[in-house]
């Protein structure tokens, strides 16, 4: 396994350099002057000139990705125009909050998307699966704007329940960094009620962003099962006598579930890029509001090491879902 | 003997699922306020970071004007500029040597004293850093001359005389070197580290830790600043900023309590929704922020004066201003806001008048003028209300027989294609902030030709008459003596039409009703926190 492993990690690099050298190209083609962008709205064009040479954007493209691709080697993802921080350490102040909102996301996505799958697979053509299927036909048309808003109305305006936006309170004063995700920062600092206000910060986000990932879930563990139902194992060990719940849970779902694996692995890089809108509407500080305002401000160092950073999680993702396949079916683990 | 009913796995899930739940519910409460009786909400937008020598727009203002000093500052409405830790000014008579008497007994965050030192430190520090406040300084004022005469008097001598020296003195924040140097990393003037932090004399200082770019900042009472609290008994103690990005998250925030006050940019249809509620209001104040439509004065047909007028009687401006903009806005004809000294009020501007519009279309026909080739607009496309009004322009062209085409961009884009003649669209949107309050902000910097390349001129005009008159008012110091000089400037200006002068805005600011005291000044939009009390 561990050779499997290796062999996919060598073979990421090549793809990610790739993606780096498309990315740094394209972005040359966006008008805007990241010397410009630098030096500030009031800026002189002597004071712009000056930034350009001192960035060393006046040298030839060749010379500046060179240049970038060393910086990157040893982790200097460079400076925003923007904020005037080092790029890596904006990121890392807002990968955690993007990553507890994705992983809460796809959480609600798999636990509740697989069984209602299965419960649709199982009622084939009857009401239930009806049901589900408006349901996620629903939930991937649904606009997440619009989904977002209708929740914030309900759940902070009418009934008051759930805050409207943000990751903590104003008033509450913030637990000590360590991990840098706030609910886990509150555990360790045993602040109860820093952990309560967080955890009731993250349930609206969550919900809205699970929406299209758990549409996507339902419909195609419905159609997984829908296609190991009619398997002969399932017809040999219903005739065995196996009891019904035990054959569904555990030999037909594990059976069903490799496509909606594969679709898991697809998701999480999806909600980390598609988070972008739920992050703006509930003020949530992950990478995706950072993201719009470097797109906006013409920001290229910031929008080359969130490219970076999202192709690499869509590699490791990639891995990952690589290994649970093998797990599920070790065969795949022989062959591969 | 019978076994449990629940396997203990199962069991430990309940659990496990059943202490989140109850989690949740244990923090729900019917009411949504966040903020207590002396904690500020502010929804204003925060600056690209918090150090004042590198970023200066109108999010900096608001951010400086709480936790900086400057030596003179703009108070009240409309702007007035005051002694703040300069008692007094002295300046000679050619204009070159300008010296400032400070305060006694200033201090800064740390408990340190300020002396003129810091003073010198601060400009020095601004200089070398070169960037956006530096902009008004960078051809006049070398470090070394700024120079400390005594630890209470500091000395600026000018290597041009520059009239709008003292209108831009409030643009710099002045600094304790006693906090940066100790955090400078090769010689970089602690850029790095002063952009996460404070290190400042101002009402409110930054709270350790209490920031994360464009997502908050929580700033505290400075109990020890020079001015004292004594005018206000009750003032915020926390200000916590928590910038909203979206219209409808920032109006619902407002409408539940969970913010004392939005930014600045309401949109007008928000406003009857938000004075209905018992909890908020619209405040509604005149700004020096002008909305203009750039026309390339280099690229035909800009290039024919016949063919600016027929544009510029083309924009329906009442339109504009009381339909889209739901009156929140006041026609401004001029290229300057028109609640600022040295308009020219008898000058006429253009009216909305295409039957005007079609006989400059004819006449620049007869002149040669490409009228029929296809021209573009390029708008904000984030702001709806730039992509309202180019279509509302669009529609009217079209009635004239002009082609124009509405292209979405975005602001750095856009500034950056200004830096030369061929790249600068056929014509753009924008507004004009207050950077500082003198007509240099505004004409002097937009028709002066030796501000080609900046997105301010970037209608590229040239007319060496209005050049001389701009030089001459940007050397003289007295206002009565350079008051007819920009009036002459303007009149010639706006004869030439470069440009499309819309309207001067109206900010429209939603506001908790617990929120008193607030004193407004065009810089600085009513930000400053020390006068504000929260009532209840």
């Amino acid at each position: 396994m561990l050779r499997f492993v290796l062999r996919r990690c060598i073979l990421v690099l090549p793809s990610l350099f790739g993606l780096l050298l498309v990315t740094f190209l394209l972005i040359r083609v966006v008008p805007s002057d990241p010397a410009m962008a630098l030096a500030g709205d009031a800026a002189t064009p002597e004071q712009i000139e000056r930034l350009r040479q001192q960035y060393g954007l006046d040298r030839p493209i060749w010379e500046q990705f060179a240049v970038y691709v060393g910086k990157v080697a040893t982790l200097d993802l460079g400076e925003s125009a923007f904020s005037r921080r080092p790029v890596a350490v904006d990121i890392a102040q807002r990968l955690p909050a993007t990553l507890a909102l994705t992983f809460c996301a796809l959480a609600i996505s798999v636990f509740v998307g697989v069984p209602l799958g299965v419960i649709a697979g199982l009622t084939h053509n009857a009401w239930p699966d009806y049901l589900l299927r408006v349901f996620s036909v629903l939930g991937i048309a649904v606009a997440a704007f619009w989904f977002a808003i209708m929740l914030q109305l309900l759940f902070s305006m009418e009934l008051g329940w759930l805050p409207l936006r943000g990751e903590l309170s104003p008033t509450m004063q913030r637990p000590p960094r360590v991990t840098g995700f706030m609910v886990v920062d509150a555990l360790i600092a045993g602040r109860f009620d820093v952990f309560t206000d967080a955890l009731r910060h993250l349930v609206l986000p969550a919900v809205t962003l699970s929406l299209g990932g758990l549409a996507t879930i339902v419909r195609f563990t419905r159609a997984g099962v829908l296609d190991t139902l009619q398997q002969d194992f399932v017809f040999y060990e219903r005739a065995m006598g196996y009891r019904r719940r035990r054959l569904v849970w555990i030999y037909v779902l594990r059976n069903s579930v490799t496509a909606t694996v594969t679709q898991i692995g697809l998701l999480f890089g999806g909600l980390i890029a598609g988070g972008v809108v739920v992050e703006a509407i509930f003020d949530w500080p992950g990478i995706g509001s950072y993201t719009v305002q470097a797109i906006l401000t013409g920001d290229r160092q910031v929008m080359l090491a969130v490219t970076l950073l999202v192709g690499t999680v869509y590699a490791v993702v990639n891995i990952l879902i690589d290994l649970v396949h093998g797990l599920l079916d070790p065969r795949l683990m022989e062959r591969a | 003997m019978s076994g449990p009913v629940l396997g203990r796995r199962k069991a430990g899930a309940l659990v496990a699922g059943a202490a989140i739940a109850g989690t949740v519910a244990a923090g729900t409460l019917r009411t949504a306020s966040a903020a207590d009786a002396s904690t500020f909400v502010s929804g204003f937008g925060l600056p690209a970071n918090l150090d004042p020598h590198q970023v200066y727009d109108v999010p900096m203002q608001a951010m400086m004007l709480n936790a900086y000093d400057n030596l003179y500052r703009y108070q009240n409405d409309p702007p007035q500029i005051v002694p703040w830790l300069a008692e007094s000014h002295t300046v000679t008579p050619d204009g070159l040597v300008w010296e400032f008497k400070l305060r006694s007994g200033i201090k800064f965050h740390d408990g340190s004293p300020m002396t003129s030192e810091d003073v010198v430190y601060s400009f020095r520090r601004m200089l070398a850093l070169g960037l956006a406040p530096a902009g008004a300084f960078l051809k006049i004022l070398k470090p070394e001359s700024v120079t400390a005469v005594d630890p209470l008097t500091v000395r600026f001598k000018l290597e041009t005389a520059y009239a709008p020296f003292f209108a831009a003195i409030p643009s710099i924040s002045i600094v304790n070197p006693r906090m940066i140097e100790p955090n400078v990393k090769s010689g970089d003037w602690g850029k790095s580290w002063l952009a996460s932090n404070g290190a400042g004399s101002g009402s409110y200082r930054i709270v350790p830790a209490g920031y994360r770019p464009l997502e908050y900042l929580d700033m505290e009472i400075f109990d020890d600043h020079f001015m004292g609290w004594a005018h206000n008994p009750k003032p915020v103690r926390k200000l916590a900023c928590r910038p909203t990005r979206e219209t409808s998250t920032r109006v619902l925030a407002l409408l539940n309590g969970s913010l004392d006050c939005t930014d600045n940019n309401l949109p007008a249809d928000q406003v009857a929704q938000i004075n209905a509620s018992k909890i908020a209001y619209v405040q509604k104040d005149m700004v020096m922020r002008i909305f203009i439509i750039r026309m390339n004065n280099t690229k035909p047909p800009f290039d024919n004066l016949n063919a600016r007028l027929c544009f510029a009687h083309a924009f329906n401006y009442m339109g504009f201003i009381n339909d889209i903009l739901g009156g929140y806005a006041t026609r401004d004809p001029y290229p300057m806001p028109d609640n600022l000294w040295g308009i020219p009020k008898d000058a006429k501007g253009y009216d909305y008048d295409l039957k005007k519009a079609k006989e400059y279309y004819a006449k620049a026909v007869a002149q040669g003028a490409p009228m029929k080739r296809p021209v573009e607009l390029h708008v904000q496309s984030e702001n709806e209300q730039s992509v309202q009004g180019a279509q509302l322009f669009q529609s009217d062209l079209a009635q004239i027989g002009i082609n124009m085409k509405v292209v979405g961009n975005i602001w750095s884009n856009l500034t950056a294609a200004a830096a030369k003649p061929d790249t600068t669209p056929d014509m753009w949107v924008h507004w004009v902030s207050t950077y500082f309050v003198d007509p240099e902000n505004w004409v002097g910097q937009m028709y002066d030709s030796q501000f080609h390349g900046t997105w301010k001129a970037s209608a590229y005009y040239k007319n060496p008459e209005v050049d001389t008159l701009l030089r001459k008012a940007r050397t003289t110091i007295k206002q009565e003596d350079r008051e007819p000089l920009y009036q002459e400037a303007i009149r010639k200006i706006m004869a030439d039409s470069p440009d499309i002068w819309v309207y001067n805005s109206m900010q429209l600011q939603g506001l908790n009703k617990r929120v008193k005291g607030r004193r407004f000044c065009t810089v600085g939009q009513g930000a400053e926190m020390r006068w504000i009390t929260l009532d209840g």
